[in-house]
């Protein structure tokens, strides 16, 4: 290879690069949310839900209303429906003294069979990381890359709406 | 006549296209990576199991558009095959192959190591839950079969098998490409549905496909049935070298030029799974073509027994050895053996004022001169000078040049004195034509100005 076209692979490789970082970064910016209302302490009430949330990354929603001094009321929070490709998944989070001691899924992708076995599979072990790093944000599950991911933004919004 | 062409204008466009080509390469690779980071990628590197997961999937991404690059390059694509040539495109696909299959090894092993670090289990344990996911069995279908064409295509290996098997063999890389595709749409959360990242992957695959479709079945067919090529003689020009007329129609829209190889196959029932890739021994004029073969091979052997009026189909013409490559305005030229077929056919069309052109025709005995009074001819009538060189080759000097012409101490600057302002066009086997290349090269003429053919078939 001559120096034109090693300089010009070097430098288009690295905007190119920089450009998928950029818009790496957009998505994992902090985006407001606007569509979960503070719901508290209603113990599993899968039918009315706040709907709208979406997302499908695990992004940090930042908390809606949530003054820092005062901690959140001990009790059950449902979180949002999050749809995937393989169907929705809900989590209900239990609160008790500053302490996510329970999640419970709702809902879990259950599109065919192989669905079923992958929630299957991959709901215990995000529950006990949830459990374990007391918030949403664990690594993914290995080839439950969906459901991992929404069953975790359904935490997070629960979390946020117990202002946790 | 045509306008005379600037050769130098044309090699400085042709060398801008061949850089771009080389840029829009390893930009794809970065762009592969690039996906992973525009969905979130730079915030999957948190933790070591994260790094793992993460690399995998990169070494995936990229190892799949180096494939997907290989089949652009070997499809035959027009613009590449001017740009830099079959042999080139070749040799580029050649060398990705191995970093490709290492690439994609390495995105099952890191990700079986990262799913396994994030479960507690070990990445063995980890084979059969994955297996479970919807479409891995197929993708794991697809790295087997990519493993068994690569292997097949090392250089060791290949030997064992004929063209023909190895050929087989290498097709079932479009099956392994293909199988790959539906594990990285749904199990694989970069090109998830709705994404930018997913449309672009798909147009992917569409222009590899699409190529390979294109270039290599539609294109061939359509000119084959369009040109309705037969054979129309078959004469045998010395022992074991024959030549194959052939008539056919508008044969001059083919835009062959002298030097261009086309791949030839003979529709009998010993000779239609065989193709033959055989350089012109004339330029074609409308209704009639000729190729000059030497029985190498079996292959080579049956197809100089063919009847006349055999349906001959062809893909082509291919390849850079022409006056397309010219970069300078004198001409030097080199062929031994049967390799002086392209350069027969070459000097029809090359451009050059009378005295700018020499050849020198090389053989080991009296009885491969062939072709060589056609080429004294045409040299004649357009000026240019032809030597001979018969003998064996110099066990002392340089292994090109005859013992008789070494010991009278010939080198290639005496035979050639403008070499400098020359283009170098070489035609003969490969030791002989490595032989003479290093020797030009150490004359100091830039590596654009030699054009070397390997003709070992």
């Amino acid at each position: 290879m001559n120096t034109r076209s090693t300089l010009g692979s070097v430098f288009a490789s690295v905007a190119v690069l920089i450009v998928g970082w950029q818009a790496g970064g957009v998505m994992l910016a902090p985006q407001p949310t606007t569509t979960t209302s503070p719901q508290t302490s209603t113990p599993k009430s899968v039918t009315s839900q706040p709907t709208g949330t979406t997302t499908q990354a695990a992004a940090p929603a930042p908390a809606v209303a949530a003054p820092a001094a005062t901690s959140p009321a001990d009790g059950t929070y449902t979180g949002a429906s999050v749809s995937t490709r393989f169907g929705n998944v809900q989590v209900a989070v239990t609160l008790t003294g500053d302490r996510i001691t329970d999640v419970t899924p709702l809902l879990l992708t259950n599109a065919g069979a192989h669905s079923v076995q992958i929630s299957n599979r991959a709901a215990p072990i995000v529950h006990d990381e949830v459990i374990a790093s007391q918030s949403a944000k664990v690594s993914n599950v290995g080839g439950a890359t969906y459901t991992t991911h929404a069953y975790l933004a359904s935490v997070q919004s629960a979390l946020d709406q117990a202002g946790f | 006549m045509t306008p005379r062409r600037d050769p130098r204008r044309e090699y400085q466009r042709r060398a801008r296209r061949a850089d771009l080509l080389a840029i829009a390469l390893w930009a794809s690779g970065a762009a592969a990576a690039a996906l992973f980071l525009a969905s979130g990628g730079a915030g999957q590197f948190t933790s070591p199991t994260a790094v793992v997961t993460s690399l995998g999937i990169v070494a995936g991404l990229i190892g799949t558009d180096f494939i997907l690059v290989m089949l652009v390059l070997a499809a035959r694509i027009p613009l590449i095959d001017r740009t830099i040539g079959h042999d080139r495109a070749i040799a580029v696909h050649r060398s990705l192959g191995k970093p490709a299959l290492y690439l994609l090894l390495g995105h099952g092993v890191l990700l079986l190591t990262g799913y396994g670090m994030s479960q507690g289990f070990n990445p063995i344990a980890e084979i059969g839950p994955m297996l479970a996911l919807p479409d891995m069995p197929l993708a794991v279908i697809g790295m087997g079969l990519m493993i068994t064409v690569v292997v097949t295509s090392l250089v060791a290996v290949r030997r064992k098998f004929s063209y023909e098997g190895w050929h087989l063999v290498h097709l079932l890389s479009y099956f392994a490409v293909a199988f790959a595709l539906p594990h990285q749409l749904s199990v694989g959360g970069v090109l998830s549905e709705g994404t930018v990242q997913r449309i672009y992957w798909i147009a992917l695959y569409v222009v590899a496909f699409g190529a390979i479709l294109t270039f290599r079945f539609i294109e061939p067919v359509v000119s084959s049935v369009r040109h309705r090529i037969t054979v129309a003689g078959v004469t045998t020009i010395a022992p074991g070298v024959t030549s194959i007329h052939f008539s056919g129609r508008n044969l001059r829209d083919l835009g062959a030029e002298g030097g261009q190889f086309f791949i030839w196959r003979f529709w009998t029932g010993k000779t239609w799974w065989h193709s033959h890739p055989i350089s012109l021994s004339a330029v074609p004029t409308g209704s009639t073509a000729r190729i000059t073969v030497r029985d190498l091979g079996a292959g080579s052997a049956r197809i100089s027994a063919v009847r006349p009026g055999t349906k001959v189909s062809i893909e082509g013409p291919y390849g850079l050895f022409s006056d397309s490559a010219r970069t300078s305005p004198k001409l030097a030229i080199i062929a031994a053996g049967i390799g002086v077929t392209p350069i027969r056919a070459l000097l029809e069309h090359a451009q050059f004022a009378p005295g700018d052109a020499t050849i020198l025709l090389r053989a080991s005995r009296q009885d491969e001169t062939y072709l060589w009074d056609e080429i004294r001819e045409l040299a004649e009538a357009r000026g240019a000078a032809c030597y001979v060189m018969v003998g064996h080759r110099s066990k002392t000097g340089p292994s090109w040049m005859s013992d008789v012409d070494a010991r009278r101490g010939v080198t290639l600057q005496t035979i050639f004195p403008d070499l400098a302002q020359s283009d170098l066009y070489l035609c003969g086997p490969t030791a002989w034509l490595d032989s003479i290349e290093t020797e030009a090269r150490a004359t100091g003429i830039p590596s654009h100005q030699i054009h070397a053919e390997r003709f070992d078939w």
